[in-house]
């Protein structure tokens, strides 16, 4: 479709809310199978940047092509591109009002992707992959944040997205929880998912990851393979903030 | 004094078929309330929809001045206002139904109450159901209808049967344009017997026993809403 397997390229990508520039001209790719850690200072644009990707945050300047296509065009049918970008917050945003399954069948049925039977099918697949099986006919407020956060996950996975982002899916979660989440976001990058996290887990971003970007001030100061951004980094604001976080 | 109260009873409802006019009334009550709350959940909705569409995607800005304005002069003026200018000088020169004239006023002025419950409600769902919904391809309108509505109804439910109540009972102006509904018929007894205390009762009584029924259908209706979520 296009050169390199290029999914995602972002040219000079900028958003102020206000006055306040929070991405400064931001230019990267991703390619199909990456799997993307960002991490960097709280405050400092990842989220956003994250968030700009499927159009949440809507940028002030700068383009993101999605498969070659231009999304931050007006006249692009915004919600067919975001059936291919599976998202998952920090806070879950399940849907209180439904069932396990509902949640997870919801999106392919009403955008008719999907016959109702096909959906069932693919949400016990799915429950069944996240280790909830027993959980389908069950209202989110009976789950606990792990497993809420694993269903978040297939909900998303039920629309067959080219690439899913994370934004701090770990970090509304209590400590023993967080294990049973990254091991599924592990399991899904086997599958040789895109995957593109915002992350405050460094041991996840040093194992899983195929990629560790640095944000700060808006502008990625560093990106390298986990291994020599952890073993050799360069930006002496990232030195700065791994001697914080890797105690 | 049981004698006495028989007679009176006697005099009030039985002589004349005068229960009939309790009868006659409640029944025009009722159809008054009904078709107000129809008309007062559907515009209520509408008006609550068009207002928060334009408070998140700054679109229908034209749509949502004229809703402000709606509500700006349905909440500024008493009902009963309301009721006499769309009967005298609305509909000044045509011969119109009065009970239809006393449904469009009172489903105006409820839909305006409405539309503010409604739109607390939506309000008051976190940013981040949108935002789900959305991020999974979903448009704005199928959001809405399939994740936020249904949330937000659940949680105005109390606040839109309370409206409903006062709905109800406040129909009882509606004999300002000589509607005979529940309140003109006991009104209507009491200038022929001139006896004040047991059609007034009788009416007080009837509403009362309304408002119980209803609240308690919507107690029932609220526990069902709830259960579902129940952890």
């Amino acid at each position: 479709m296009n050169e390199d397997n290029v999914l995602i390229r972002v040219n000079n990508l900028q958003k102020s809310f206000g006055g306040l520039d929070v991405l400064r001209g931001i230019t990267t790719e991703i390619k199909k199978g990456e799997v993307v850690a960002i991490i960097g200072p709280s405050g400092c644009g990842k989220s956003t940047f994250l968030r700009s990707l499927n159009l949440l945050e809507v940028p002030t300047g700068g383009q993101i092509l999605f498969e070659g296509v231009d999304i931050t065009d007006k006249k692009v049918d915004l919600d067919k591109m975001r059936q291919k970008i599976g998202m998952v917050f920090q806070q879950f945003n399940l849907f209180p009002h439904m069932t396990i399954k509902k949640n997870i069948m919801l999106a392919p049925v009403k955008l008719k992707l999907m016959s109702a039977e096909e959906a069932s099918r693919r949400a016990d697949e799915l429950l069944e992959r996240i280790g909830l099986p027993d959980k389908a006919d069950q209202y989110p407020s009976m789950l606990s944040g792990g497993q809420k956060q694993r269903v978040a996950i297939a909900r998303a996975l039920a629309m067959n997205p080219d690439v899913m982002l994370f934004d701090e899916p770990t970090s509304a979660l209590d400590p023993e929880m967080v294990g049973e989440v990254l091991d599924i976001m592990r399991e899904l990058a086997k599958t040789g998912m895109t995957m593109i996290v915002v992350t405050h887990e460094m041991g996840f971003a040093r194992e899983v990851a195929t990629r560790v970007m640095f944000i700060d001030e808006g502008t990625i100061k560093e990106e390298n393979t986990p291994k020599e951004f952890f073993a050799n980094p360069q930006n002496p604001r990232l030195r700065d903030f791994l001697s914080k976080v890797l105690v | 004094m049981l004698q006495e109260f028989q007679d009176r009873f006697y005099l009030n409802f039985i002589a004349d078929d005068r229960w009939k006019y309790l009868v006659n009334g409640l029944k025009t009550t009722l159809t008054v309330t009904f078709f107000a709350v129809l008309i007062g959940i559907v515009l209520g909705f509408i008006v609550a929809i068009v207002r928060s569409t334009c408070e998140k995607t700054g679109k229908l800005r034209l749509l949502n001045a004229v809703c402000k304005v709606y509500l700006t002069v349905i909440r500024g003026t008493p009902v009963v206002v309301q009721l006499l200018i769309i009967y005298f000088v609305i509909f000044g020169s045509v011969k119109i139904d009065k009970t239809l004239v006393a449904i469009l006023a009172f489903g105006l002025n409820s839909g305006a109450y409405v539309a503010e419950i409604i739109r607390g409600g939506i309000m008051s769902i976190e940013g981040g159901q949108l935002e789900a919904g959305r991020s999974l391809g979903l448009g704005y309108g199928q959001t809405m209808i399939y994740v936020i509505l249904p949330q937000v109804f659940k949680n105005v439910l109390p606040a839109l049967g309370n409206e409903f109540i006062v709905l109800l009972k406040e129909t009882s102006v509606a004999g300002y344009i000589a509607l005979e509904d529940l309140t003109k018929g006991g009104d209507i007894i009491r200038s022929r017997t001139y006896d004040a205390f047991m059609p007034l009762i009788a009416v007080a009584l009837i509403y009362l026993a309304m408002v119980l029924v209803f609240s308690k259908l919507l107690s029932i209706l609220e526990r069902r809403l709830r259960n579902n979520e129940r952890r």
